[in-house]
């Protein structure tokens, strides 16, 4: 049976409902908005630690070849996690609206699904991670100064570049999340394997040879070896212009393979209607 | 003019998977709806009645484009609900559940908001419409448009199911069990509202309860449906003249044993049209449809089962047909056999 194609809603519409929804949620929440701000330090808390067990913050600056190494994993910890967020958003999203009772009235706005999940996680996925810079920013500017505050709106911009890539896959998983049994596993499952070959706590060349070749197509990596990039040398060098080049590629190219897969996982949420 | 709703064969199919053992699993195909058919005109309360697992929700999601049927097909306010499932959602108002289906860290207003703007409305006309139907469902006047949704009573729950329901001006309502479980004061300004929308305002509203006494009391036409088959359609009045030969028997009793041991021992001693034991808040009430002439007889046939039992009889009343004796009627036929 074929879906419609009429959309009296628009992309935008719903892309703005989500913002206002996001924001009012925080406005109400201020406890969470503290939490959202403070959670990268206590990351870099339970970093340190670890790190002081195996030496000194000097030898994990050589180890990791960084020249800030606080700065480092503050940030590079902000990237990666961010940069997936848009694959943990987009399913917990469905998730989370069934388990809330919203989804199916969500799914009643008049407009294709794919579309309409893609449109509705686009402000968290743009918003959690500015807060998570903007954490960051204390670190930035007390290491770096001025530069620090630049580098951190650069990373910003690496992290939503690295989400391009995942955004189609991510609707995928959403959909399948609604429709196979143990979804909140294969929701919870796929992030951490990302950061594992991501190299964002250890280089990636220490990893096995079939995870190296993995992450080779893990768009994490190119964000991370971006936040690297910078976070050694503290400029943008030809490396970081590289990474965008190859996260622009992935980017056109993911998507277009997973697009046609979309209509299918719409029906197939229409067929077994899991809300 | 085109029906507001019109259904045509509709099937729908489940499939589980039976755990057999630690790994071995069987696949198990349910059918919810085996050919479902019905239209409902503008203006018109239509009532779709059956017990829990009838189908009710299954119809009420395939109407509302959430599910697509494996056979026949839909049309709502004209549009085909596979097919031109965006119109019919520009078209439909829904209320699936009263009790979630909002943000609970959003106040009321704000989630209507949130759903306005989901559906294109914004700016003076969003804050227009969202304080139209906080007004309509008496949200406004208790003062709880502006709290939190977690602070809500079930019935300011359902009040706000039926403003978003309302929020983009729709033709047509389809409403599942909206007075579920509320309190009679909500429950009655729901159905005065419902009743409001279909006769001044020419909406369609489908309304999905298995409360007999809401059906009689509000609907111009009902279906009683039971698994998954349509067993009756027409206005109350109509159905009930179709049992009209019929004497309905109600007796409340009470005792350690349950209802289910009641409907068994009854069903097992009596020869009836139609059986139906449930709990109330004192004990239990049977429902017993017997022909015109032996309700003498069963009555104290049906006692004597009881009384076997252990239960104690606290009342016996012979009664006028109602909604619900057809409704025991139709489905016991089914269960029965006969």
């Amino acid at each position: 049976m074929g879906l419609d194609a009429a959309m009296p809603s628009s992309f935008l519409d719903v892309v703005a409902a989500e913002f206002y929804a996001y924001t009012r949620f925080y406005k109400n929440n201020r406890a969470m908005m503290i939490a959202a701000f403070i959670w990268p330090y206590l990351m870099v808390l339970i970093l340190l630690g670890l790190g002081y067990l195996f030496g000194s913050l000097s030898q994990y600056a050589a180890r990791m070849g960084v020249r800030n190494p606080v700065f480092f994993i503050v940030s590079a910890s902000t990237v990666a996690m961010s940069s997936t967020f848009i694959i943990d958003e987009v399913a917990n999203y469905t998730l989370y609206n069934r388990w809330n009772g919203t989804l199916p009235y969500i799914l009643l706005t008049p407009m294709r699904l794919p579309k309409q999940l893609l449109a509705a996680s686009i402000p968290s996925t743009l918003v959690s991670p500015a807060i998570s810079v903007t954490s960051a920013l204390p670190v930035a500017i007390y290491f770096e100064g001025l530069r620090g505050a630049i580098i951190i709106a650069a990373l910003y911009t690496v992290i939503v570049l690295g989400m391009v890539p995942l955004a189609g896959l991510s609707v995928l998983i959403a959909g399948l999340v609604l429709t196979v049994r143990e979804e909140t596993n294969i929701a919870n499952s796929i992030t951490p394997f990302l950061l594992l070959v991501s190299g964002v706590f250890y280089p990636v060349t220490i990893l096995p040879k079939a995870l190296q070749l993995i992450a080779v197509a893990v768009p994490v990596k190119y964000v991370v070896d971006i936040a690297r990039a910078i976070a050694s040398t503290g400029t943008f060098s030809h490396e970081v212009f590289l990474a965008v080049y190859v996260l622009t590629l992935m980017a056109f190219a993911y998507n277009s393979l997973v697009a046609p897969l979309l209509g299918a996982i719409e029906e197939r949420v229409k067929r077994y209607a899991p809300f | 003019m085109h029906r507001a709703i019109e259904a045509r064969g509709l099937v729908k199919r489940y499939v589980t998977w039976e755990r057999r053992g630690l790994f071995r699993r069987r696949r198990r195909s349910v059918e919810a709806l085996r050919g479902v058919s019905f239209s409902t005109r503008w203006g018109e309360v239509f009532g779709l009645l059956g017990p829990n697992g009838a189908g009710k929700t299954t119809t009420v999601k395939i109407l509302s484009t959430l599910l697509l049927p494996d056979e026949g097909g839909a049309r709502v306010a004209g549009y085909d609900v596979v097919s031109e499932a965006v119109m019919v959602r520009d078209s439909i108002g829904v209320v699936l559940s009263v009790e979630r289906g909002f943000f609970w860290k959003l106040t009321g207003r704000e989630n209507l908001r949130y759903f306005g703007m989901l559906r294109g409305l914004r700016g003076g006309e969003l804050e227009e419409r969202v304080s139209r139907v906080l007004r309509l469902v008496g949200l406004e006047e208790l003062g709880a448009a502006d709290k939190l949704y977690e602070e809500y009573s079930l019935g300011m729950k359902a009040r706000l199911a039926l403003a978003r329901a309302l929020l983009h001006d729709p033709r047509v309502l389809i409403l599942d069990e909206p007075t579920l479980g509320l309190d009679p004061v909500s429950a009655r300004r729901i159905r005065e509202l419902v009743v409001r929308l279909a006769h001044e305002e020419q909406r369609a509203v489908l309304i999905t309860t298995h409360n007999m006494f809401e059906a009689e009391m509000i609907c111009d036409r009902v279906a009683i449906i039971d698994e998954g088959v349509i067993k009756a359609i027409g206005s109350p009045e109509e159905l009930k003249a179709k049992i009209a030969h019929s004497v309905p028997i109600v007796i409340r009793f009470r005792g350690d044993r349950g209802p289910g041991e009641a409907e068994k021992a009854l069903r097992a001693g009596l020869e009836v049209l139609g059986l139906s034991v449930k709990p109330v808040e004192d004990g239990y009430v049977a429902r017993i449809l017997v022909r015109s002439g032996e309700d003498e007889e069963v009555l104290a046939r049906a006692i004597a089962v009881l009384a076997k039992l252990g239960f104690s009889i606290r009342s016996v009343e012979v009664s006028k047909p109602s909604l619900e004796d057809v409704f025991v009627a139709l489905t016991t036929r089914e269960k029965s056999g006969a």
